[in-house]
This record gives C-alpha cells, structure tokens and sequence, in this order.
C-alpha cells in the first residue's frame, strides 16, 4: 500500500503539503486503480454511452435505460474476483451484494442477478472444485436470501485460472422514471451512513484487488450477511418513497472514502464528517480504518434537516443502524474529523480523480507463434467426439449450478435459465431479455476479434427470445496493465467492442475495468464479458420441434476453429483463426431473425456457439427429446472446408431455427429475398441423432445417451472428482 | 492404540464479522432484555473419536484433516483443538 511515484509528485503539486496518515490512506485507497481506473478511463471514453432510451444523472452507479410507459431498467456489472479467489462463498456473496445496491442507488429495486463465474481445470484440480462449489453456494445462500431471483449466467474452466477464479455479478433493477434519485444537494443537508457497522474486514480490499494474487491477503476477507442488505433494500426503497433521499451512494471498493469523495466532486459540494459518528462493530478502530473499512451492506444517504427524522423512523422500522455522520458544505473540500481534531482536509475534486495513466502497449508476442493451424490426428468416430464434448466441463448443462438458485422468486421470470437468453416480464407489459457471455479461449488468440465475438453471441442469444438489444454493459478483466503486452490485449478488445457497439448502435450503459488478474502462474487470458439487454412486447416461448418439423441453420460456416472447444478440449490445441463477426451479416442475420419470430414462422431459435453446429444441434434434440436426420453439405459455407470444421467451427452469427412443415416455403421465401445466407439441412424424428456428408452418415447417436452425458457430466464430477 | 475424544471449534476470526451471532445477540438475547449479555459468537463443533498414539498427535492429525479437506478455511476460521483419551 503507497502511493506511486508520479502521485507523490501530484499530491506535492497540488497539496503542497505532508499528508497526515488518514489523507494518506485515502489516498491509497481510492487511487486504487480498482476505485480510480487511472489505466483505463482515458480509453474509456471511447465507448458510446448515449442512445435514445439511455437516462444520464450524475453519480449515478448504474445504467439506466428508459423502457417505456414511465418506467426504467438499471444495470450493473462488477467482479469480487480477488476475495472469491481465497474465500469463495463470502467472495462470491458479498460481489452479489455490492452489484445489489448499486442498482438500489440509483432509486431502483433490484429484480434479477447473472453471474460468469470461471475457475481453473475442475477435471484436475481439487482445489478448483472446491472454488467452484462453494463459489455457486456462496451466490445461492445470499441472493435466496434477498428473495432476488438469480437468473442465468455462465460457467467456464481453463487452466488459466488455476487458483484464481472470476466471479462477475450482473444485477438488473426495475422502477418507476419518477422514483429515480435525482442525485443533488445543499448546504446544511445532513450526511447518514445506513446499514450494517464498520469493523476491520476488508481494509485494504480495493488496494488487494489492484495487486497480484502472490500472497493470501487476510485482512480483506469480508463477511456476507444477506438479511442486512434485505432489510436495507426495503428501508431505502420505502425512504425513496417517502422522498428522503436527496442523493445516495453505495460503500464498496474504498469505503467511505471513496463514497465520500465521489459523491462531493460529482455534487459539486463539500462534505465534513466525524469517523466519530460512524458507528463501529468493535472498539479501538483508528479513524483511517474506519474510513477505508470496506464492511458490507452499507449505504451512505444525504437527507435534509426535515427529513432526517422520517429517515430514522424508517431505519428504527426495519431494526437497522442509522448515524449521522457529518453534513454538506459548500467550500468542496472532503473534511475528516476525529472529534475537534482535523485529520484529513483535501478538495473533493483531487480525491476523486486520481491522476490517469496512457500505459504503453505492445503486441504480445505470444501471438506470432499461435496461427499455425495444427495438423489435426485422424478422428475415427466423430459420435464420441460429440459426445465427449457434450459432457466436457463447459459445455454440459450447468443445470447442477442454476438449480441452487432461485430463479422464480418475484413470479417475473417467464424463461428460466439453461436456454439461450432468459427473459423477465415487466410491469408494462413488455418483457426484458437479458445474457452475459465471454470467451476466454476466443480472445487469447485474437482479442479484438474474441471480444467482439462475446459481444455479438450475447446479442444472439437476446435475439433468440425475440428480443432487440437495447444496452450493454462490459466487464474487462485483464492481468497486469503495467506489462504493454497486456495492456495492448486490453485495447484490442475494448476498440473492438467500441466498433461493433456504434455500427449496432448498441449503448454502453455501463461497466468495470478490473486489472491484476494474475496468479502465480501468470496472468489470466483476456476476458472481457459482456452483458446485453434486450426488450419486446412478446417473447418466443420455445416449443419443441415434432416429427416432421424441419432443421433450419441461418449463417455462414467458416473455416474457424480457433479457440474452439473441440481444438481445446479434445485436440489440447491452443491457436488457429478465431472466429471474426462480419458486421453487415450480424445485422442482417439478428433482423432476418427477429422478423421470422415476429411473424410467427418458426418454432424455436438456438444460438450456435460453444462446440460448434453440432453442440447446437444436440442441445435442440436433447431438450426436444427427438432426433433429427440432418445433411452437411446443406449448410452454407465459401470456404473450401471439411465436415469436421462443419461440425466444430465455432463461427459467428449463426442461428438453429426449428420450423413448422407448414411454414417452411414461406421461411424459405423470406430468406432468400433479404439475401441471407441459410440452410434447410433436414427433419426432427426419431430418436437418434444423425449426420449426413456425401450421402454417408459421419455420426450416428441416440438421443437419451446424449442427454445422459449432457445432464450429468458435471454432477458426476463434481460427486466423484 | 488407545482412542481419543477430538473436539475441534471453528469459528470466525476474532477481527472478522459473525452475523449469525449479532443476530441472536441483537434479535433474541437483547430483545428478551439480558443486557448484562455484551457478545455473541456462533461457531461449529465437531467430535471425533480418533485412534493415535498420543495427544498431540490426534490433535495435529485432526486438524490436518480439518485444513487439507477445506472444513474450515484458516483465512476466515480459527480453529481451537482439544483431546482427551476416551
């Protein structure tokens, strides 16, 4: 913990002065590059962040999209990878946590949670499993517990994340425009701190999470109590309505020093406090502790004089803690006292912004060597390889994690998890449709173009419901900034992102940046996640395909197994082409799509991603609980491939439509007149699974031995290592 | 060998939060007005019966399964032993 080189040189500058200890620790904490993003804002900026549904208040922690009839939907996206790396179920708990109240700031009540978790080699590695388990139950216990149903998410393992993991939380919020805290202030107004006590779990948590993974630090362990946040949702929502709330922060990263800081440079104000006041789970804390104490559950509220009363009734109400902790001044500087003794006096402003950084970058070297497509061992029987893969880690159904969640609670869930995209009905009658993907594997070979991929699969998975993307949220999780190679993966992916965003015209309505992620085996692979929301007035409720339904796949087939799972998994090959998104073919695709659902042609549409056309293929007949006779040479390709790329590649822009015999000349109309690129491969029926090239079947399976291996795999591990 | 009675307590960490114990102290002890009561922490025990050769032994075997198979983590929970011949 200090401060870096340059820093002292700016504090020096602008201060002129010694800091005391307390100003110093603040410092440490929020120049974090967890708190302050001092190597990424400047880049940053690049995203599109305006649109026409997107609702911009100052300091607000969320995005927020208007969807109509006088309501709004808030989104958040955060990662508890550090803590979760070393206690999993308080790590994972307490990230749900944090992204919860973030959607409560901004006067909205949270209604959904995703999570992307990724650990290392669970076929190997106890020490992953263990992550992983207690990871899911950490996440399970605490949003059960708040009565928010988890919704989806993803799972994935790679070697890169031996003893780390990646927990990412997505949270999704629901209200009224008009009950939007309009975030302001005035002199006088009085500053509260609600929830739960400050005590010495997590200090240092922002600064543990800006540094590598090298030791187990144990002071930064935080403890989740659900029933607290719970009771603080319902106190700030019932306040919210009652209009106490003149501007409202979450505590996380930093502590008050950061919620402090932040809120006076975006208010504009000044704010003097008295650690005095905070009220403390033990005795003894030194006031710079309880100002960068990163304790759970707590909300920092600025409430006027009148209103002060009305706000601790409410918290008396609902049995939580309520101190007044100081008040708004109008000189802008962040004033810390320990009773009459100042210990801390700097202009808001020069907190909050830490000086930024434009790191240097270079091309990792890494890729040179990755191209050369690997001369591949004859595979004999293509049945096992599919069916090796349906039961490897990441593709199997994931249904052992998602069943330890509530999915329901809130009766909005209307598609439930373990399908493309969930959907969630909202109360103005239009239904919200929301993913996150990533694609580590992708992004390794190409960042750019893997980040773009990620972006464009959450885009298909929304499109699958019928729904149209609306906004995006991006989670950026890299290794060490500081090495230009890492730092130039970063900028990859986040200018591909940048690109594909303005030619979707997709906002960008919020996101985190999270550096460091490295172990001692070195940095993870790049993964960038990314979250997309999507509404409609009617979702596709999928109905399985029938005997004679036919099997349509839209999109082009390239030559693309690159990061795939069958190069990966099966072939333990790292390198090739990763996939590339044709931009003009996504769109034409998505709308060609979203017109057929709308137009009722088709029965069920399944995104074609991880494993490839013939994964795809399979989860449609294992959920269907029918076979499908299905000729390869039908689907649509340029390139001079083989069947096995046709089966594995794991190209973009591809979608599996199950449709009606009854509409299949009307589909076929449809397509062919808006150009797009598509394939009637064959029929639903029976019970096998099989696949034709040159008139010779290549694969032959059954069905309920492909959902044997399909819904077990990952249970079985998990019970029998 | 002879047999002995293990009794391993797990707790949190004195530093770190316990709120199952700040719940029965502040919604059940407090509320039925024993304010003589100032703390609560909760915590789990278990009992083996452990043959060794010694205390120590039994001691050191058990918390070495309690450790190396994850019952509690040493970052979060303290772990007191004690044994007795049985």
């Amino acid at each position: 913990m200090s401060l870096q080189e340059h820093e002292i040189k700016h504090v020096k500058k602008i201060i002129g002065r010694k800091l005391t200890k307390t100003e110093l620790e603040i410092l440490a904490a929020e120049w974090s590059e967890h708190c302050s993003y001092k190597s990424s804002k400047i880049h940053l900026k690049m995203l599109p962040m305006t649109g026409k549904n997107v609702i911009v208040e100052k300091g607000y922690d969320s995005g927020v999209l208007d969807v109509g009839d006088g309501y709004v939907v808030t989104v958040h996206i955060e990662s508890h990878n550090h803590p979760s790396a070393v206690e999993p179920f308080g790590g994972a708990g307490t990230g749900v946590g944090g992204v919860i109240r973030d959607i409560l700031s901004a006067g909205t009540r949270p209604i959904a949670i995703f999570d992307g978790l990724r650990f290392g080699n669970i076929e190997n590695d106890k020490h992953a499993r263990w992550l992983f388990k207690n990871a899911v139950s950490g996440i399970a216990n605490y949003g059960n517990c708040l009565g928010i149903p988890t919704i989806g998410g993803e799972v994935e393992f790679d070697d890169c994340y031996k003893n780390y993991a990646l927990v990412d939380v997505a949270a999704i919020g629901f209200g009224k425009k008009t009950n939007l805290i309009k975030n302001h202030a005035s002199v006088g107004d009085i500053v509260v701190l609600i929830g739960g006590s400050t005590g010495r779990d997590g200090i240092g948590g922002s600064q543990f999470a800006s540094d590598s993974l090298e030791t187990e630090d144990r002071s930064a362990i935080q403890i989740p109590d659900p029933f607290i946040e719970k009771l603080i949702i319902e106190a700030i929502i019932e306040a919210r309505n009652e209009h106490c709330i003149n501007a409202m922060k979450d505590l996380g990263g930093g502590g008050l020093s950061c919620a402090i800081s932040e809120t006076a440079e975006s208010l504009g104000i000044g704010i003097e406090l008295n650690v005095n006041d905070v009220h403390t789970r033990e005795s003894g804390l030194f006031p710079h502790e309880i100002m960068i104490s990163e304790s759970q559950e707590r909300m920092l509220v600025i409430t006027n004089k009148k209103k002060l009363q009305k706000l601790k009734k409410i918290c008396d109400k609902f049995r939580i803690r309520c101190s007044t902790i100081g008040h708004v001044t109008e000189n802008k500087m962040m004033h810390v006292k320990d009773g009459q003794k100042t210990i801390a006096q700097l202009p808001a402003e020069f907190v909050a912004r830490a000086p930024l950084l434009d790191r240097m970058k270079s091309k990792p070297k890494y890729l040179d060597h990755l191209k050369h497509e690997k001369k591949k061992k004859k595979i004999l029987n293509y049945s096992d390889v599919i069916l090796k893969l349906l039961s490897s880690p990441n593709i199997a159904s994931k249904h052992w994690v998602f069943r330890q969640y509530d999915h329901e609670v809130g009766i909005r869930t209307v598609i439930k998890p373990g399908f493309d995209a969930s959907v969630l009905r909202l109360d103005n009658d239009k239904f919200l449709s929301a993913k996150i993907d990533g694609n580590p594997k992708h992004c390794y070979i190409d960042p750019r173009n893997g980040a773009i991929g990620c972006f464009e699969e959450a885009c298909r998975n929304i499109v699958c419901t019928g729904a149209n993307p609306i906004g995006m949220v991006d989670h950026l999780q890299f290794g060490n900034p500081e090495n230009p190679e890492i730092f130039w993966t970063f900028m990859e992916s986040i200018e591909g992102l940048t690109e594909f965003a303005k030619f979707l015209r997709i906002p960008c309505v919020g996101g985190k940046v999270s550096f460091y992620n490295e172990t001692p085996s070195g940095p993870i692979k790049p993964t960038p996640l990314i979250g997309v929301l999507g509404i409609m007035d009617e979702p596709l409720l999928p109905l399985p395909p029938t005997t004679g339904d036919y099997l349509v796949i839209i999109g082009e087939t390239k030559n693309e197994l690159g990061g795939s799972e069958y190069f990966e998994y099966i072939h333990k090959f790292i390198g090739g082409n990763c996939p590339i998104v044709n931009f003009k073919d996504s769109k034409i695709n998505m709308l060609s799509v979203l017109s057929l659902i709308k137009n009722k042609l088709v029965k069920s549409v399944h995104d074609c991603s991880k494993g490839g056309f013939s994964i795809a293929l399979s989860e449609i007949s294992i959920f269907g609980k029918i076979g499908c006779d299905v000729n390869l040479d039908k689907i649509p390709t340029n390139d001079d491939i083989d069947y096995e790329t046709l089966l594995f590649s794991e190209s973009h822009s591809r979608y599996l439509l199950s449709v009606d015999k009854k509409n299949i000349e009307m589909l076929k109309q449809y397509l062919t007149k808006k150009k797009v690129q598509f394939g009637i491969l064959g029929k639903f029926s029976g019970d096998q699974i099989k696949m034709r090239h040159n008139s010779k079947y290549i694969s032959k399976y059954s069905v309920s031995i492909a959902q044997k291996k399909y819904f077990n795999a990952l249970e079985d591990l998990l019970n029998h290592g | 060998m002879p047999e002995f009675n293990v009794t391993a307590i797990i707790e949190n960490k004195p530093g770190i939060s316990d709120p199952e114990g700040e719940t029965i102290l502040n919604d059940l002890v407090l509320k039925s007005k024993n304010s003589s009561v100032k703390k609560i922490r909760s915590g789990k025990i278990l009992r083996f019966t452990i043959v060794g050769s010694d205390i120590k032994s039994v001691e050191k075997k058990v918390e070495k399964i309690c450790d190396e198979l994850r019952i509690f983590n040493p970052l979060v929970s303290k772990i007191t032993i004690s044994a007795n011949k049985c």
